[in-house]
């Protein structure tokens, strides 16, 4: 039987050497999902037919000696709102709950093209926003540190399978920190790479020009791995980047040493104040970099509250245009924290959404010239642990100024990485920036950090 | 904003909200009215939005 928890990279390893079948993977996650996504509500579907039928062709194409790569044979799951042909994708709403796509997202077929098994779809905030909500066709998905307690979202059942292990890996979107939220809360690895460095085609979109596609995953060699599969120009999406791809496996040296890194404080410490666990857990990290041989110093860059503002102006405001039609005529059949959200959307005016989009060039600008003479920031993904679920308020993204939300405006590739357990074992994690189409560079810090730092070995007690 | 702008602008939009929730969104309005203040700061004429599309030379 594999191993409750086991990396891609792990799992990778014994698969092309033969000593695990893929066949007996996916069956292992399988009984794992059956027993405890019950409590967990991680899927909204799985595929238990489709992923054996997925698992036996891997294991017959490696038997034969046709080994694909890092993916083949490696349960994935995908967040609700990448489109698979002929199976649901309902963006976790009443809205969509009948939509069947004729065709897989590209990124998906990309997955598939290496090997992976897909062993179902993951719960979203409804259509990647509007959440957590409980009057939706299917709960939301529980934090598997402390099921009391919120994944963040809106990729929250990726965060909440993958940390559980359920999965080895998951697709999620992030278009204000919905990659970075729950891969914070839920203590895994989650990069939004370079916005255009993965087709949006095939994914629902929440706001068309903040909107990435990443992947999530327990560290950040595997999301390398993944990201190596989604990445590639897609001539059909219009943001798409026509550039090469590098190995992004090949860039994880585990040296740090000679980058130079600039710590935004005071995001987490001023704009919007992080507890003393996560401001200890962050000024830890930046010294443990320094000690493996990078450097820190502080900067300053515009209040995180204007960084926030452009980007929920953006995003509300494309949101409200994508569901406008729908809203207005079945406004109910949303969950109340989306319509309300939306509805509060409908009050923005064209000179405002024009004014956000100025608002950003300008702020592009301000990040490129403070990144000036370095090669990656740093600041937090989160203020605090992971808070009770039922705790989380309809306007909550509206209360504080998000962390994630300036790198959506900015486009750059930013990930969230473990860095220690706060109240009740609950994670702990900083937020690493590279420059835009460097996610290289953002990968090989994570890893080298997650590497030279005990905090990958501690899995939720389930 | 007043409760009556809300249900005024609501209506403009189409949007047929349930009335427990008006209150709420009403006291959210505030978020809505600090953001789009946020992004007015003093800037050139000349000062383009982001969107502004910049064709592939060839």
């Amino acid at each position: 039987m594999a191993a409750d928890f086991l990396t891609i990279a792990e799992a990778a390893e014994l698969i092309e050497k033969r000593e695990l079948s893929p066949v007996e993977l996916c069956e292992s996650r399988l009984a794992r999902i059956e027993r405890l996504d019950g409590r967990l509500h991680s899927f909204i579907r799985v595929l238990a037919d489709d992923a054996r039928a997925a698992a036996r062709a891997a294991e017959a194409e490696i038997a034969a000696g046709r080994y694909r790569g890092p993916l083949h044979g490696i349960p994935l799951g995908l967040k609700d709102i990448y489109e698979t042909a002929g199976i649901p994708t309902t963006g976790h709403s009443k809205v969509m709950q009948d939509h069947i796509p004729a065709a897989d997202a590209v990124s998906v077929r990309k997955l598939k093209d290496a090997g992976c098994v897909v062993m179902g779809k993951l719960a979203t905030h409804e259509f990647a926003f509007g959440g957590p909500s409980f009057d939706l066709p299917w709960p939301p998905a529980r934090n598997p540190w402390d099921t009391t307690r919120f994944t963040s979202g809106s990729s929250s059942g990726t965060g909440a399978a993958v940390a559980a292990g359920l999965v080895l890996g998951g697709t999620g979107s992030d278009t204000g920190g919905s990659i970075r939220g729950p891969a914070a809360l839920c203590g895994i690895a989650g990069i939004k790479p370079t916005y255009g460095l993965i087709s949006r085609r095939g994914i629902l979109p929440l706001a068309f020009s903040l909107d990435h596609a990443g992947p999530m995953a327990w560290t950040a060699e595997d999301c390398a791995i993944m990201l190596q599969a989604m990445a590639g120009h897609d001539p059909a999406d219009p943001a798409s980047a026509n550039r090469p791809i590098p190995d992004y496996r090949k860039a994880l040296t585990g040296d740090v040493k000679g980058l130079r890194i600039g710590l935004i404080r005071h995001f987490y410490t001023a704009d919007n104040p992080a507890n003393a666990a996560t401001r200890d857990a962050i000024d830890a990290a930046a010294k443990k970099l320094e000690e493996m041989g990078a450097s820190a110093r502080e900067i300053t860059v515009s209040p995180l509250a204007d960084w926030a503002a452009c980007g929920v102006i953006i995003m509300m405001t494309e949101a409200y245009a994508i569901h406008e039609a729908n809203l207005r005529t079945r406004f109910t059949d949303f969950g109340e924290a989306f319509r309300d959200r939306m509805a509060l959307s409908g009050l923005f005016t064209a000179a405002d959404y024009i004014q956000a989009i100025r608002r950003r060039r300008e702020l592009v600008d301000e990040l490129d010239r403070a990144m000036d003479g370095l090669d990656l920031v740093m600041t937090a993904s989160a203020p605090a642990e992971a808070p009770k679920i039922d705790a989380v308020g309809k306007f909550s993204i509206l209360e504080r100024p998000l962390l994630t939300m300036p790198f959506n405006v900015t486009g750059s590739p930013a990930m969230s990485v473990c860095c220690g357990y706060g109240e009740g074992g609950l994670p702990l994690s900083f937020q690493i920036v590279g420059k835009r189409f460097d996610d290289a560079t953002v990968l090989r810090l994570a890893d080298a950090y997650e590497r030279a730092t005990p905090w990958r070995g501690r899995r939720p007690n389930l | 904003m007043t409760r009556q702008e809300l249900d005024a602008a609501l209506a403009r939009l189409g949007l047929d909200v349930p009335e427990a929730e008006r209150d709420g969104i009403a006291d959210a309005v505030k978020y809505v009215e600090q953001m789009a203040a946020s992004v007015r700061k003093p800037r050139s004429v000349m000062a383009e939005p982001a969107h502004t599309v910049a064709f592939p030379e060839k």
